[in-house]
């Protein structure tokens, strides 16, 4: 392998996933993934720009935010990339009136789209609220329509809570697209849209950016495809195998953030 | 020699030979195959204990299996098991290595209040999460079929399938290398033998005119 020095060089952005990177998710808030804190403030006060790109949705920024600052994070809603507010635009764009297959911690995010007589649906990580009947409900508002629309906010397989691995929303996804016969549009990673808006949020090129993430294929391989560079993580939904995929092979292996944030900051151009 | 196959996932054996002989059919326990069957065969086959996401009324059909400290999926029919935290676990049974068996992979089926989910977008959803595939045991299945057959002593091509399903009874047994009847009740649309290729062996109106056929025609 090429060393650090070259694999890093001309850096002047870095867009960072969440759950996994900073954070797992889970009773009682979740816990800050170790060193991922003082990473965190060490990126802030370097002359790197940095965007938080997250397929977070069963939370709402405002939520999610606050509770990272409670582990001790500097981050604001601002700073957040997240595919709600990205959905939202999409609908209000395209007339669409969604029923919602959602966590009510998201709900607020839709707090101005018109829910009326749904002419789509959108489904989101819902957790908990992914019960039968609440599946059944969206997979009949699909089969209705004349035109079903589905969108899915972000198609992860899982991710990692304090507790283990936990099905995401890719999964249930699936389970409609099967349904009724159709294909979801995602918003989200690993969509090329989503990782352009973070990087115009930031004003850095592509080519200046790397992405830090624990999903192989939807934070490494999603920005690989829209000519970022991207390291992957060995925390959060992070599995062995994933550092042996047939398709995608990161630019590296790191064991955490705070060893991410110390190779960057030596290698960056001063 | 005759069997009855079917697909059903909420009912044993036993309740469905009651619910014949009510009916008044001269049937015996040992002449009914159904998917149920075919899974625990399979499940005593691979050896393991499954974590049996199935309907209640199904249960009967795997007394004797062990399902403590679960090595196996087994998924049915069955809504009120289709929660979040059930298949989470299961997700992470099959995450570990354990097979998925499917009864079968519906996709919906018909209720009272409208369309409802069956166990085959549940069973997707389990293949994505853990890049897996399922071993889907009930019709159209070529195993089904064999299986069925496995102790008449017939091979495929000296049997016949009558059933009023074109792709899951009919499809399903003539790829298995058996004739397929189609007959025109239950839930038969007009049009439907022109949903498969090759279409019927025969398509007519019900099983007493399928039967009068293989009695004149076929033996």
């Amino acid at each position: 392998m090429a060393a650090w020095a070259e694999r890093l060089a001309g850096v002047r952005g870095v867009l960072l996933d969440i759950s996994g990177v900073l954070y797992d998710s889970g009773a009682g808030g979740g816990a800050a993934i170790a060193g991922s804190v003082e990473a965190v403030a060490r990126l802030k006060r370097s002359p790197l720009k940095v965007r938080f790109c997250t397929n977070e949705s069963q939370k709402s920024r405002r939520e999610l935010v606050g509770l990272l600052q409670r582990l001790g994070f500097n981050i604001s809603e601002g700073e957040v990339t997240a595919p709600a507010p990205a959905t939202c635009q999409i609908l209000k764009e395209r007339g669409l009136r969604p029923h919602l297959l959602v966590h009510d911690g998201v709900r607020s995010e839709f707090d101005d789209i018109d829910v009326s007589n749904p002419n789509c649906v959108v489904i989101a990580d819902a957790g908990e609220s992914f019960s039968y009947k609440n599946m059944n409900r969206a997979f009949q508002v699909l089969m209705e329509l004349e035109n079903p629309v589905l969108i899915s906010l972000g198609k992860g397989r899982y991710y990692k809570e304090t507790s283990g691995l936990m099905l995401d929303v890719g999964a249930y996804m699936k389970a409609l697209e099967y349904a009724c016969g159709i294909e979801a549009e995602v918003v989200g990673k690993p969509s090329p849209e989503f990782f352009k808006s973070a990087l115009q949020a930031i004003g850095v090129e592509a080519h200046q950016a790397v992405m830090i993430g624990d999903d192989i294929v939807g934070d490494v391989g999603g920005a690989q495809k829209c000519g970022m560079r991207a390291l992957q993580v060995r925390t959060g939904k992070f599995r062995p195998s994933d550092e042996h995929h047939p398709e995608v092979k990161a630019d590296g292996y790191v064991d955490n953030l705070a060893e991410a944030v110390d190779l960057l900051l030596q290698h960056m151009d001063k | 020699m005759v069997r009855f196959v079917t697909n059903t996932t909420k009912e044993s054996k036993q309740d469905l030979l009651e619910r014949l002989k009510k009916l008044e059919f001269d049937i015996s326990e040992d002449e009914i195959f159904t998917s149920l069957t075919a899974a625990r065969n399979l499940v005593e086959q691979k050896q393991v204990r499954p974590m049996l996401l199935i309907d209640d009324r199904a249960l009967p059909d795997f007394t004797g299996v062990q399902t403590g400290d679960p090595n196996a999926v087994v998924i049915g029919l069955a809504p009120e098991h289709f929660h979040y935290q059930l298949l989470n676990q299961a997700f992470r049974l099959l995450l570990d290595g354990a097979p998925l068996i499917a009864i079968h992979k519906a996709r919906y089926y018909k209720r009272k209040d409208g369309l409802a989910l069956g166990p085959g977008p549940f069973v997707t959803a389990l293949e994505y999460a853990t890049d897996t595939k399922a071993i889907v045991v009930g019709k159209p299945e070529k195993t089904f079929f064999l299986e069925a057959l496995r102790d008449t002593g017939c091979a495929p091509e000296e049997a016949v399938m009558i059933g009023d399903d074109c792709r899951d009874d009919v499809g399903g047994a003539q790829n298995t290398g058996m004739l397929g009847i189609l007959v025109k009740t239950g839930k038969y649309r007009a049009a439907d033998e022109e949903k498969i290729n090759p279409p019927p062996y025969l398509t007519c109106e019900s099983f007493p005119h399928a039967v009068d056929h293989i009695l004149q025609n076929l033996l």
